[in-house]
């Protein structure tokens, strides 16, 4: 359990170290909420900053966590990992030492979407809804960074971490819910966003902005996140090079 | 306890044969997996250090089958690959102290500056591995493996790419660590280290094991003397009586045995003369390690203009 930690720490460490990670990891979401939430034309919602802030949240955590994958790419093609794995600590640390980060540092970067948002005018959150849209992005975050870990685990280059990368985050963030209410929509659109995971945490999180727990949402989220920490443990334990 | 064993260990990479039916035994020594890039040294090694599983055969580390008690292995040994993998953005003693972190360490602080002093780096300890010569890398990863006091211990290339002062720094302290009871089993390229360094060596050459015995024992299987040659053009057929060919280097010198060298040279030039090379010299030495690896593996160049296939590996025959 404890070398889960040390995983993170030295994570951590290596990525404040690196100041201009730090600076641009927390810029690049700001820049993305300026230009989407000011930019685009509001016809279907009068207040489009409370509309498309959990979207650019949820993208955030999307984008850091699948950016994420990438560690542990290096970690593998300059030797770490080969060091790592054949240490006695259990090898499932490593996978969730590498969750623990990738979700941590999503959510700093989520912070400060909402904090801008907050000075942007919108006005959806009380404090009770404020943890528990923190609580939703976590699992979110846990969900995909430990698919991407995993699926970084089976590549052997950064160029093919990179195409799995634009594969998979654009879709999922276009075809979700993101940009616009299921309402208008195409009929086939809102059908696959409406069974999209990234969808699950931003309807949750619009439905806090009502005063509502989206029960169903927020545990399928939860449910996909076991099952996939749970595949990602057994690909660890079993890896071999 | 054997501290390592292989029963025709293999390894195939789909139809490449990788690694092919190795037999070794290994004692408290110094082991030199020797062997030209791609002769599968790494693939050995990451077989042994439970990392890669094995197509056929099996290997044991103190009795513990590398696939089945995995867990077991991974308790005893220590593995530092052949990249150099420290973190550049970490000082030395961060990247210590997380490995003795992972290895759950007692009296963490201590045994972290004891490895750091073991490898000469206590002076350096708080600065960033960023401003660290490659030596200093090296020695920081053998510090990483070392503290939790492994059984035996696999370094990959240790000295690659290392300046000559570095290397024989870094080979002085796997002296050391063998002299209080651990195994140490390296993989090298260079043939010199190979021969001061190492109680034992096997040669690989695609694969195959050519010879496992002490550096001394493989240079004197080559007799006496040899007689070197420099010379030009194509030539081919049969050699005079009691005169073999070891085969041609890259630098253009071809070497021959045999067991009154000296007396032979004049035959020798009058063969070569026959067969219409063009001698350059002719003189007669001492083998060196590098002669042992030419009788074995040869260069792999068939480009020399020699046909060495045909007169070589006196030593394979024996
Ligand atoms: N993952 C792999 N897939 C396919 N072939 C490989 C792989 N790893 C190594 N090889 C091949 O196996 C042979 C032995 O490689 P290796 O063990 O790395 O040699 P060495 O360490 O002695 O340079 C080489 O021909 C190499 O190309
Ligand atoms: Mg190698």
């Amino acid at each position: 359990m404890r070398d889960i930690f040390y995983y993170f720490e030295r994570d951590m460490l290596r990525w404040l170290r690196g100041r201009f990670s730090v600076v641009s990891a927390l810029v690049m979401p700001a820049a993305w909420l300026i230009f989407v939430g000011l930019a685009l034309p509001t016809t279907f919602t009068e207040n489009y900053i409370d509309f498309i802030t959990p979207g650019i949240l949820v993208l955030t955590m999307l984008g850091a966590s699948l950016q994420g994958g990438s560690l542990l790419i290096f970690d593998k093609i300059l030797g770490f990992l080969n060091k790592f794995l054949a240490l006695p600590s259990s090898r499932e640390s490593i996978l969730l030492g590498k969750i623990l980060f990738i979700t941590i540092r999503g959510l700093i970067q989520a912070t400060v979407i909402m904090l801008l948002a907050l000075i942007l005018g919108a006005s959806f959150l009380n404090p009770a809804s404020l943890a528990l849209t923190y609580g939703i992005l976590a699992i979110l975050g846990v969900l995909l960074s430990s698919f991407s870990t995993a699926i970084a685990l089976s590549l052997s280059d950064h160029d093919a971490y990179a195409a799995f990368n634009s594969m998979v985050s654009m879709p999922l963030f276009f075809t979700s819910s993101a940009l616009m209410p299921y309402a208008v929509m195409p009929a086939w659109l809102s059908s696959i966003a409406y069974w999209n995971p990234v969808s699950y945490a931003i309807d949750a999180i619009r439905a806090l902005q009502g005063g509502v727990l989206a029960w169903s949402r927020i545990g399928a989220l939860a449910l996909l996140s076991v099952v996939v920490v749970c595949i990602s443990i057994r690909q660890f334990r079993k890896a071999t090079l | 306890m054997i501290p390592l064993e292989t029963h025709g260990l293999t390894k195939h990479y789909g139809s490449l044969c990788a690694v092919d039916h190795l037999d070794l035994s290994i004692g408290n020594e110094i082991f030199g997996l020797l062997g030209p890039n791609g002769s599968g040294k790494t693939t050995t090694v990451l077989m042994l250090t439970t990392l890669l599983k094995p197509t056929k055969g099996s290997a044991t580390v103190f009795g513990h089958d590398v696939e089945r008690e995995a867990q077991e292995v991974r308790n005893l040994i220590s593995y530092v690959p052949q990249d150099m993998a420290v973190d550049i953005k970490l000082t030395g003693r961060e990247n210590v102290a997380f490995f003795a972190k992972l290895y759950g360490i007692p009296r963490r602080d201590e045994t972290i500056d004891r490895v750091l002093w073991m490898m000469d780096l206590s002076e350096r300890a708080d600065d960033l591995v960023r401003t660290y010569s490659g030596g200093m890398r090296r020695r920081l990863e053998l510090a990483q493996a070392l503290v939790h006091e492994p059984k035996a211990l696999f370094l990959d290339e240790p000295t690659i790419g290392l300046d000559v002062a570095a290397r024989k720094k870094i080979w002085e302290h796997i002296r050391i660590l063998k002299s209080r009871g651990m195994t140490v089993f390296v993989t090298t390229h260079y043939m010199d280290e190979a021969e001061h360094y190492c109680d034992r060596v096997a040669i690989l050459d695609h694969g195959l094991v050519a010879a496992v015995e002490s550096p001394s024992r493989l240079k004197g299987m080559l007799g006496k003397d040899l007689i070197s040659a420099r010379m030009s053009g194509r030539i081919g057929g049969n050699l005079p009586e009691g005169i073999e060919c070891l085969g041609g280097k890259e630098d253009g010198e071809f070497v021959f045995s045999s067991e009154h060298a000296s007396e032979k040279v004049p035959t020798l030039f009058r063969w070569l003369e026959e067969q219409g090379a063009v001698i350059h010299s002719l003189s007669v030495r001492e083998p060196t390690f590098d002669d042992v690896f030419l009788a074995l593996v040869g260069t792999g160049d068939e480009a020399t203009g020699f046909d060495d296939r045909k007169f070589r590996t006196m030593l394979r025959r024996r």
